[in-house]
């Protein structure tokens, strides 16, 4: 069957945050559902909708940015009570808008995520889990990295309770009372958990993950170790998931998967018999979807999926049909709904626009006094700067609650802007000046009319590092542009892993000197991407690293007064020694710097490339024959007198010339990173080869690897 | 939402731009298109039966409604029309770099077959003015060429680049069709047959133009811009990052009005209100779009919309009925206005908010220290200053002019961005200095390269050292025509001896107003009463230029640069709206360099003729070469066969060597003939209105009866005759 759904907005309010709306369970004769919803303004806005008209239930007075907004009661009686986390605190509200509670927690951050089941309440700042029990502090935990999401498993099922913390790390922290029991690593930073079917499923530990690069997965958490049930990659290169439910919206009496992520895509999937997903629509939306959830709220008798957006609106995709089927009377009436909702709009829009006028006047008239100041208030940007695995590339998304006007990049590293297919914004490319101001990079982005969202693809190199920074200025009077500065590290495609292979051969640099745990922490911060800004606890931390690019690996251990690096890759080595050196003797601390070199490794590091470089160079050929193959098709008419592997080639050609196409400068980045490791390997030994530079180029454009080996080996 | 009504794949590429439907037989409609190769292909879904099996057209192996025409040559331009109106059926034109074919599908025959040496970028076919036939009219470089059923040119004039598009038009509405032509030099011009009656600057090359409703043409650039003129004034433009492939006009909603559809290369095919731009209808193709034609493709009596993408699949469309209410994508027309007017309340909303916090701000705080900097705070009487002067460079710098933006008091200037069309690489320049070198104070050095007025849209982040957010102060300033000639000293000795000569019946003061609103002029610089002259230096290779205005108001304009004193000239005409100009001009340098380059065309013309004579005595040879070797190889006398194929061999190679001088000769030529057109341009720049005219035709008719003398005597006075 196919599902078609019917867009239609009831309201704005202020910008949202991730999972700050819910629907409260339909209560008396009333089928239809009301919709609680908080913004970053503060305030948590209560509505019904009555015959296509929005009937406000109540309305709260602005505060502090809401975080969180959840549904909670006594166990097994209808959950409708509404509580918010804001800043430190948390609130209660009956579903009247009566205020019931007001709990002041002893958290020194701001409240991040929020569960709540009967009288537990589960909350996390940035790094530290609280556990309360009728406002009763039970359990503390200290993460080793951000918490994005908190979740128990259903109390009812299970004889202990079971929080799980869904980390920045790539990890799920299962935790029993104060003592974590096990971590669970999953394939992406986890943004949002839930549970499977909404219960848990049948033993209650089913468990949904999405993470910030587009995954899906359900694993089992039983006592003692995870299973993993399913996982479900980002093959269309979809955003990252921002908020999950499970409704039957097809109405075949199994719940589906109902998906908002934050490229705006909503998605709906179907369990087929396996219990695998299955994707039964679709619809893009123009910004980031915060919430997402099942119900019936419109109309009576039809179910839709209720969503909010970053900019704040509340939208229904009902199934309810938009053309009657019922007499002409009754569309006419349609119709003077609308109507009516449009005048009345309109009335207001000119109200406000008197008023603003005014105020406009007034605005003007204090640039004539000396004394008075113009301030005005920022605005948000909702930004996102992730490296993206696949294609070792980083992509920055920008989002505004209004329209952006235009985006200036500037970079004083040299980095590439690529083209997204996405963005429609019209790029412009100024001549940089690298001498007197430091700019690899100046580039504009002026955006079509109603853009909110805008994406960019960037390639970094590794050694080179410094600063991004975004200017960007929405379509707002007065106006003004806000600057987003975003690193780009010394060893900025890494990412973190949590398992690395000890067998391969190892180069190794020591770092020992007077210094403290916190600086040794900061440079690792410094020099790589993911690591938690924080100091760890404990007195020795270990993290791994994976290189995106050529699957190279690098482990970091460091305790105060001694930093091992350990690596396969030579050349991630060098630019440690390099960065750690320079920021060092910035600080004017004295350092030891001792490292291991291993020639095997350098070796071996080719013979990872290898596979790739010998891929990549097919790739190439075999698209650079693709024209004149089908140009040979149309005037021959048939391809049987080709070889088999020019057919090949014909029978393919789409996919190689997309997968081509996906990939620019791939060999380009693999030459450049084997010049560096040939250099690198040098180096270490005292001698600067970069005169024999064209020498590696010209055995590169003619590749063997054998041939490679024995010029590193002899040069 | 509008569905197409039918979907074809074909299994050949389609060349970008090169598509055309057209009746070969009369009755039967046929999608023709260039493909790879050198190759036209027609494809006729409706008559089965009747193959034309011939020569020239191949059956396509790939599909069998598919025939191939083989052209040998990239195929550089194509269409398909009424040329023979007697013929009662369409003609298939494909233009080469080098040759136009006028090709009767039906009767497998060549109407015409025309070298034409200054290539065909672009081809129209049609009725021009009172040309009473109708003409094929290509545009190669800077010339355009008229063609009529038997291959005689009929039309012949120059424009000033390399054509890139062309359409019919009737422009000024007296049912005559005017020509559009759109050039590399960005220009839009209109040619009443041979007369220009209008030009229009864009800010790229027009790669499409096509006509709309009456005077109504859309256009497309190769930045991705498209949009709408009613005559010289233009509705609407809207600029993607996507290349406009193909633009057509098409009554898609049934208004009764044409809308411009336009493919792009990103696969996407959009239809835009003719007044608005507003898109009313949107589709996709998996690949570039290669061509957007009409025709009634189902031979059921209604016009279809046809689009093609360049991997060979054709869409067909009909306009949307009554009961879809114009309203052709799949949104209801009431929700998305409720959306827009919410959106527009909450930016109400939002800017009220800001005014608000602002004066709550202004109440509760103090003097202001370098905190409130970081939250945007400036004080509310900062104001920005921008200044345009000419800077004459340094050692480091070349000459330029400078723009200085400042601001009124201790904020600085954080970043700036100027969006300007023509003069920067992309359509922005941005100023953002490290933090060390920022300052209240910016110097921006532009160099435009080419003289024309240009508004510089300045954004300007203002705020402090610290801030992290910046208030934007939006400006505009327009930059003079002929910023880039500073005013120096008259210095007799330096003066050019090229000059033009002409008289205008304006006072003084309006010239000095032309003057001041033309060129950067220091602001103490006073201009006397006639007679008086002005001296400029170009910034950009020092050259002079003279302006002398005698109190009878004659005027002396003397410069080396003749596109300058074009421009000087058409600047002035513009200004004082003068319709008609006959002005006696020298440039003795320009002229001499001319007279070698037509030495030069004669030259590259014998040499071209000879390599053809020797090609056709070579292809003799090798016929013969054959023969004997082959007769050899029957005869089982391998040794002489072994040494005929080791002749035919060595001939090969000659061939190929004689066609790479061939292929440069061809390249020279073009050049030179692109030069000689260019001149011919150029001395009808230096004139207005009529003599513009006279002066251009006149060249010409020199230009074929082989006399320079004459040629170069109408340059200087402006007529032929004595």
């Amino acid at each position: 069957m196919e599902l078609t759904l019917n867009r239609s907005d009831y309201l704005q309010v202020g910008v949202t945050s991730q999972k700050t709306m819910k629907l409260l369970p339909a209560s008396g004769r009333r089928a239809t559902q009301k919709v609680v919803v908080g913004d970053q303004d503060g305030v948590v806005t209560c509505f019904g909708i009555k015959k296509g008209e929005v009937m406000p239930v109540f309305k709260t007075l602005p505060g502090l940015k809401i975080a969180r907004l959840e549904l909670g009661g006594a166990l097994n009686t209808p959950q409708e009570k509404i509580f918010v986390a804001t800043g430190s605190e948390i609130r209660g509200f009956t579903k009247r808008g009566k205020q019931f509670l007001s709990f002041e927690t002893n958290l020194t951050e701001s409240i991040k995520a929020m569960h709540i089941s009967g009288s537990d309440l589960f909350l996390c700042a940035s790094y530290i889990y609280n556990h309360y029990c009728d406002c009763k502090d039970q359990h503390y935990y200290l993460s080793g990295d951000k918490i994005n999401d908190v979740i128990c498993l259903p109390v009812e099922k299970l004889p202990c309770i079971i929080p799980i913390l869904a980390c920045q790390d790539r990890v799920l922290r299962v935790l029993q009372g104060s003592d974590m029991m096990y971590e669970v690593e999953v394939p992406g930073p986890p943004t949002v958990l839930a549970l499977h079917n909404g219960n848990g499923g049948e033993s209650g530990e089913d468990l949904l993950f999405g993470t910030s690069d587009g995954k899906l997965g359900i694993i089992q958490i039983t006592a003692s170790n995870p299973v993993h049930k399913w996982e479900m990659r980002n093959e269309k290169k979809r955003g990252g998931i921002l908020c999950v439910d499970y409704f039957d919206i097809v109405g075949d009496g199994v719940k589906d998967l109902l998906v908002g992520r934050d490229d705006g895509m909503v998605e709906v999937y179907s369990f087929d018999a396996v219990n695998e997903p299955v994707l039964r629509f679709d619809q893009p939306l123009s910004e980031s979807v915060t919430s997402i959830q099942g119900g019936c709220v419109g109309k009576d008798g039809y179910d839709e999926i209720v969503l909010t957006t970053y900019s704040g609106w509340i939208t229904g995709l009902t199934t309810e049909p938009v053309q009657k089927e019922s007499g002409p009377g009754e569309e006419l009436k349609i119709n003077q709904e609308m109507q009516n909702k449009i005048a009345s709009l309109r009335s207001d829009l000119e109200h406000l626009q008197f008023k603003v006028i005014q105020e406009r006047e007034k605005y003007q008239q204090s640039s004539q006094s000396s004394t008075a100041i113009s301030a005005v208030p920022s605005f948000s940007v909702n930004d996102k700067f992730t490296l993206n695995k696949d294609d070792a590339s980083y992509s920055l998304i920008l989002e505004v609650q209004t329209a952006i006007d235009n985006v200036m990049v500037q970079s004083d590293v040299p980095i590439d802007l690529l083209d997204v297919d996405k963005n429609s914004a019209v790029v412009s490319f100024s001549s940089a000046d690298t001498e007197s101001n430091e700019n690899f990079l100046l580039a504009t982005y002026r955006c079509q009319a109603n853009t909110t969202r805008l994406e960019l693809k960037i390639r970094s190199i590794e050694g080179q590092y410094g600063t991004l920074q975004a200017y960007v200025t929405p379509r707002i009077q007065p106006k003004t542009c806000q600057v987003r500065q975003y690193q780009i590290k010394p060893l900025s495609l890494h990412q973190r892993t949590h398992f690395i292979d000890h067998d391969r051969p190892m180069n190794t640099l020591t770092l020992t000197g007077q210094f403290s745990f916190a600086e040794v922490h900061s440079w690792v911060v410094f020099c790589l991407p993911e690591v938690p800004e924080k100091a760890p606890a404990g007195e020795c931390v270990t993290f791994y690293f994976q290189n995106t690019f050529l699957d190279t690996q690098l482990e970091s251990t460091y305790r105060k007064g001694e930093g091992v690096f350990k690596s396969d890759n030579i050349s991630t080595i060098s630019i440690l020694k390099d960065v750690l050196s320079k920021e060092a003797t910035k600080r004017k601390i004295n350092l030891n710097i001792a490292y291991e070199i291993s020639e095997v490794s350098v070796n071996h590091t080719l013979k990872l490339i290898h596979p790739k470089l010998e891929y990549q160079l097919l790739l190439a050929k075999k698209v650079q024959l693709i024209d004149a193959l089908k140009e040979l098709q149309v005037h021959e008419g048939n391809t049987d007198f080709l070889i088999p592997e020019y057919r090949c080639i014909l029978e393919e050609a789409d996919r190689l010339q997309e997968e081509y196409k996906k990939q620019p400068a791939h060999l380009e980045r693999l030459y450049g990173m084997i010049t560096d490791l040939f250099i690198d390997k040098f180096k270490f030994k005292g001698t600067n080869v970069k005169t024999k530079v064209p020498l590696l180029l010209e055995i590169l454009d003619s590749y063997d690897q054998n041939a490679l080996i024995t010029f590193f080996d002899a040069a | 939402m509008l569905l197409p009504v039918f979907t074809l794949k074909l299994r050949h590429k389609i060349s970008p731009r090169m598509v055309a439907v057209g009746r070969y037989d009369g009755t039967h409609t046929c999608l023709a298109a260039a493909t790879q190769a050198g190759k036209v292909f027609i494809h006729n879904p409706h008559a089965r039966s009747q193959r034309l099996n011939v020569s020239r057209l191949l059956q396509s192996p790939l599909d069998s409604d598919v025939s191939l025409l083989n052209i040998n040559q990239a195929v550089s331009c194509l269409t398909a029309g009424i040329l023979n109106p007697e013929l009662g059926y369409d003609s298939l034109l494909v233009g080469t770099q080098t040759n136009l074919l006028a090709y009767d599908v039906y009767n497998n025959s060549d109407l015409f077959y025309r070298e034409v040496t200054d290539g065909a970028n672009a081809i129209v076919l049609g009725t021009l003015g009172d040309i009473p036939s109708p003409l094929a009219i290509i545009g190669g470089n800077c010339a355009l060429q008229g063609f009529d059923h038997e291959g005689n040119d009929l039309f012949w004039t120059v424009t000033g680049d390399n054509v890139h598009s062309l359409a019919l038009c009737d422009f000024d509405g007296d049912g005559k069709k005017e020509l559009l032509v759109g050039s590399e030099d960005f220009d839009i011009r209109v040619f009443k047959e041979d007369e220009i009656v209008a030009e229009m600057a864009e800010t790229e090359t027009i790669t499409s133009l096509c006509p709309m409703y009456g005077s109504r043409f859309g256009y497309a650039l190769s930045n991705g811009t498209v949009g709408v003129y009613d005559k010289t004034a233009r509705y609407w433009r809207i600029k993607s990052k996507n290349h406009a492939m193909s633009i057509h006009a098409y009554d898609l909603n049934s208004d009764g009005v044409r809308e411009l559809i336009t493919g792009w290369s990103n696969g996407k095919v959009d239809a835009r209100n003719d007044r608005t731009g507003e898109v009313i209808f949107k589709d996709n193709f998996s690949s570039a779009v290669a061509g957007v034609v009409e025709g009634d493709y189902r031979m059921d009596g209604h016009i279809q919309l046809i689009c093609c993408s360049v991997d060979g699949e054709v869409r067909g469309y009909l306009p949307g009925g009554a009961e879809m209410k114009g309203n052709l994508m799949d949104t209801s027309v009431e929700q998305d206005l409720i959306r827009e007017l919410s959106q527009k309340k909450q930016n109400l909303l939002l800017e009220l908010r800001n005014y608000e916090e602002n004066s709550k701000q202004a109440e509760s705080s103090s003097p202001l220290n370098e905190s409130d900097g970081q939250r945007g705070i400036i004080p509310a009487n900062t104001k920005l200053q921008t200044a345009l002067s000419v800077n004459l460079g340094s050692d480091s710098q070349a000459a330029h002019v400078e723009l200085r933006i400042s601001t009124s008091n201790d904020t600085i200037i954080r970043a700036v961005l100027i969006f300007a069309e023509g003069i920067f690489t992309g359509e922005s320049h941005v100023v953002h200095p490290s933090v060390q070198n920022l300052s209240s104070c910016i110097r921006i050095p532009i160099a435009p390269p080419k003289d024309v007025p240009v508004d510089l849209h300045m954004k300007t982040f203002v705020g402090y050292r610290n801030s992290t957010q910046f208030h934007v102060f939006e400006l505009t300033r327009q930059l003079p025509r002929f910023a880039m000639y500073a005013l120096s000293n008259p210095d007799p000795a330096k003066e050019p001896l090229s000059f033009v000569n002409f008289t205008v019946n304006e006072r003084v003061q309006r010239v000095v107003m032309w003057l001041n609103q033309n060129f950067l002029l220091p602001e103490d610089s006073e201009i006397q009463n006639a007679p008086f002259q002005v001296c400029f230096t170009s910034l950009r290779n020092a050259g002079h230029l003279f302006i002398k205005i005698k109190p009878s108001g004659e005027i002396t304009v003397s410069t080396d640069d003749i596109d300058l004193a074009g421009d000087i000239i058409q600047s002035m005409a513009s200004f004082f709206a003068i319709e008609d100009l006959q002005v006696e001009a020298d440039f003795p340098v320009y002229f001499e360099e001319l007279r070698k380059v037509l030495i030069k065309v004669d030259e590259y013309h014998s040499v071209h003729q000879k390599l053809s004579a020797d090609m056709a005595d070579h292809s003799n040879l090798i016929r013969s070469l054959l023969v004997r070797a082959e007769d050899a190889r029957l005869m089982r006398d391998m040794k002489t066969m072994k040494k005929r194929y080791v002749e035919l061999y060595d001939l090969n190679k000659d061939l190929l060597n004689g066609y790479k001088i061939r292929c440069n000769n061809h390249t020279e030529l073009l050049g030179n003939l692109k030069a000689v057109n260019q001149a011919i341009q150029r001395a009808g720049r230096l004139r207005v209105g009529k003599p513009k005219n006279q002066v251009v035709s006149a060249c010409r008719d020199a230009i074929r009866s082989n006399n320079l003398n004459m040629l170069f005597r109408i340059m200087r006075v402006g007529t032929a005759s004595s």
